[in-house]
């Protein structure tokens, strides 16, 4: 048998096209992501990525509701000019505990990966409710009601906790049970700082070794 | 850079990528050089009378762009890792990439950067060309807080090129802003001096520097609770941040409405450290700019 007679044997026969078909068009995934589904490594945290509090995990959930990742990237790639400009980059490591990913893939604004202590509280304040305050060209949108809702209306966190555990994040039942606690008397501006004051701070040049 | 794959799934990916290279190049090639590959079949079926069924393989450059692209995919599995743990005749990796164009990168600019460390900051300041570096590089990180010329922005954000260091104006002292950041701490001051209180000394700091300080009815309470800090004269500490009240210069702001809000609320700025975000280089060049 040669190539030729193969091809007609199955264009001849359509289950046996649907079948080959299947198998080659699965070669590709067998090949990339199931060993990377097996990599422990990739599930490791870095020694000090911990699961996000309840404040931060409201305050993501508000990032992504506010579409956040649509001008903004959370992945400092490998090459100089991003980490002379954002930092060290970013590492599997990191990410375990995002659920999904922020990563993006547009910078209409610089990447957040790094943003963690780089400003002070006061200043993401004033920025996220008028961008233009401080930065006076600034195309980034005001957030104004940020500073007026409750966080604790942001969704049902102990669900929220309780969800994520299951998928294998360490939450402690006390944890859990203080979450809404937590929350009391804070607006959704201020989970969404504690958010980005956290961003890409797990992370310590120690561990760069680990290449 | 997530570390090569070990043991079975390594040799799960190489078998699986060889024997699929293996099985396109042999189907290739047999449909242009097979057997029966240029023999006519006589049994092909005939559609509407004249459509007929023809099997002429495809244009025989077709082959070589299939065939060097395999070829290709060999040579790049030889060199560059791909091949489970196998990590490549050049031992490439992301890592190593990045390191290696850091070195690149430290060693370029090495040169100019040794000139700067030998300059005294009046050379510098005297350099229009280091200037206009500093002033890009405090446009970037900088002026978003302190404004795009320096001079303070939102109430919150002090100006730098004012004669009122809240922090000291000695290279040093700037130098240590820079690198280590700076958390202003004064406490709301409502329970200690309470609403008359507060009415009372807020007037006598807006007054402080003046004549009519003297013998004012907050003097009291302000040598008592505010002087440690401010100085008996409201001359500021600048080991403390405490700002000069005896001024015109204020970064919150020097209407009564607003220094009573200071003292009711307290005031807690920050600035943020930038030892780690930028090099010796470019904070020497910030120093420069700052302490003129
Ligand atoms: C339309 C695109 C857009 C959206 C949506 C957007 N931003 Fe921005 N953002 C920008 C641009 C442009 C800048 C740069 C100018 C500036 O600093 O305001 C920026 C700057 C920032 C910075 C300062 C980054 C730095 O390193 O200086 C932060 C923090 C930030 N954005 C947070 C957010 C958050 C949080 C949200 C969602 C609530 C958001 N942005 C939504 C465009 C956007
Ligand atoms: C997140 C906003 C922010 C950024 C960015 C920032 N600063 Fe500041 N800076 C402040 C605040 C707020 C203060 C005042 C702190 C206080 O209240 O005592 C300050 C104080 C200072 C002081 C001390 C001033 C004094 O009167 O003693 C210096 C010097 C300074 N900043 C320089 C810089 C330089 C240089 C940069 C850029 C590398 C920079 N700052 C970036 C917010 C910022
Ligand atoms: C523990 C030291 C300390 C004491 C005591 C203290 N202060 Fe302050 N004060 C500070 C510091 C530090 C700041 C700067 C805060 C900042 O930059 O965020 C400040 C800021 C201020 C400002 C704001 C100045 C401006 O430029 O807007 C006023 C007004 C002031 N203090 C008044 C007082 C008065 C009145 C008292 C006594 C009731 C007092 N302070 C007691 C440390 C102190």
């Amino acid at each position: 048998m040669n190539g030729l007679s193969l091809h007609r044997k199955i264009e001849e026969n359509t289950g046996l096209l649907i079948f080959g078909i299947l198998v080659v068009s699965a070669i590709g995934g067998l090949v990339q992501l199931v060993p990377v589904l097996n990599q422990d490594s990739l599930e490791e945290p870095t020694s000090n990525t911990r699961p996000y509090s309840a404040v931060e995990l409201t305050g993501r959930d508000i990032y992504m509701r506010e579409g956040c990742s649509v001008c903004h990237s959370q992945q400092i790639r490998p090459l100089i000019a991003e980490v002379e400009r954002y930092g060290p980059y970013s590492r599997a490591g990191e990410f375990v505990y995002d659920r999904p990913f922020m990563w993006g893939s547009k910078r209409t604004g610089p990447d957040l990966h790094r943003i963690g202590g780089k400003y002070s509280d006061d200043w993401h304040r004033l920025h996220l409710l008028d961008p233009r305050a401080v930065v006076a060209e600034s195309i980034m949108p005001a957030y104004p009601w940020l500073g007026e809702r409750e966080a604790s209306e942001a969704g049902n966190i102990t669900a929220k906790m309780r969800g994520l555990r299951r998928l294998g994040h360490p939450y402690t039942d006390e944890e859990i049970a203080a979450a809404e606690a937590d929350l009391e008397g804070l607006k959704e501006i201020d989970t969404l700082i504690a958010y980005l004051q956290l961003l890409g701070t797990n992370f310590n040049e120690e561990e760069e070794t680990n290449e | 850079m997530a570390d090569m794959q070990t043991g079975f799934w390594a040799g799960w990916i190489a078998v699986l990528t060889l024997v699929s290279l293996a099985a396109m190049g042999w189907l290739v090639w047999s449909i242009y050089f097979g057997r029966d590959s240029h023999e006519e079949t006589p049994e092909e079926p005939v559609w509407d009378e004249t459509l007929e069924e023809g099997h002429r393989p495809p244009p025989l450059w077709w082959f070589w762009l299939l065939f060097g692209a395999m070829i290709f995919s060999l040579i790049y599995l030889i060199f560059f890792p791909g091949l489970g743990s196998y990590s490549g005749l050049l031992d490439w990796s992301q890592g190593a990439r990045m390191a290696d164009s850091m070195e690149n990168f430290d060693a370029r600019f090495a040169e100019p950067r040794a000139e700067v460390a030998a300059m005294t900051l009046a050379e510098i300041q005297n350099d229009l060309n280091l200037m206009d570096t500093a002033e890009r590089i405090f446009r970037r990180e900088c002026s978003v807080c302190h404004g795009p010329d320096g001079r303070g922005q939102a109430n919150l954000f002090p100006n730098l090129h004012d004669v009122d260091w809240q922090w000291g104006a000695s290279p040093e002292q700037i130098e240590q802003s820079i690198r280590g950041g700076r958390r202003a701490n004064m406490i709301a001051w409502q329970a200690v001096l309470g609403e008359d209180g507060i009415d009372r000394v807020a007037e006598y700091v807006q007054v402080l520097g003046s004549d009519a300080a003297a013998g004012h009815e907050g003097a009291t309470q302000y040598q008592q609770t505010c002087a440690a800090c401010h100085g008996a004269d409201g001359s500021g500490n600048v080991a403390l941040g405490a700002p000069r009240l005896d001024d015109d210069i204020w970064l919150y702001g020097g209407d009564l409405a607003t220094i009573r809000e200071t003292l009711q609320n307290g005031r807690y700025g920050v600035m943020p450290a930038f030892g780690e975000r930028l090099d010796d280089f470019q904070i020497k060049l910030l120093i420069a700019l700052l302490a003129r």
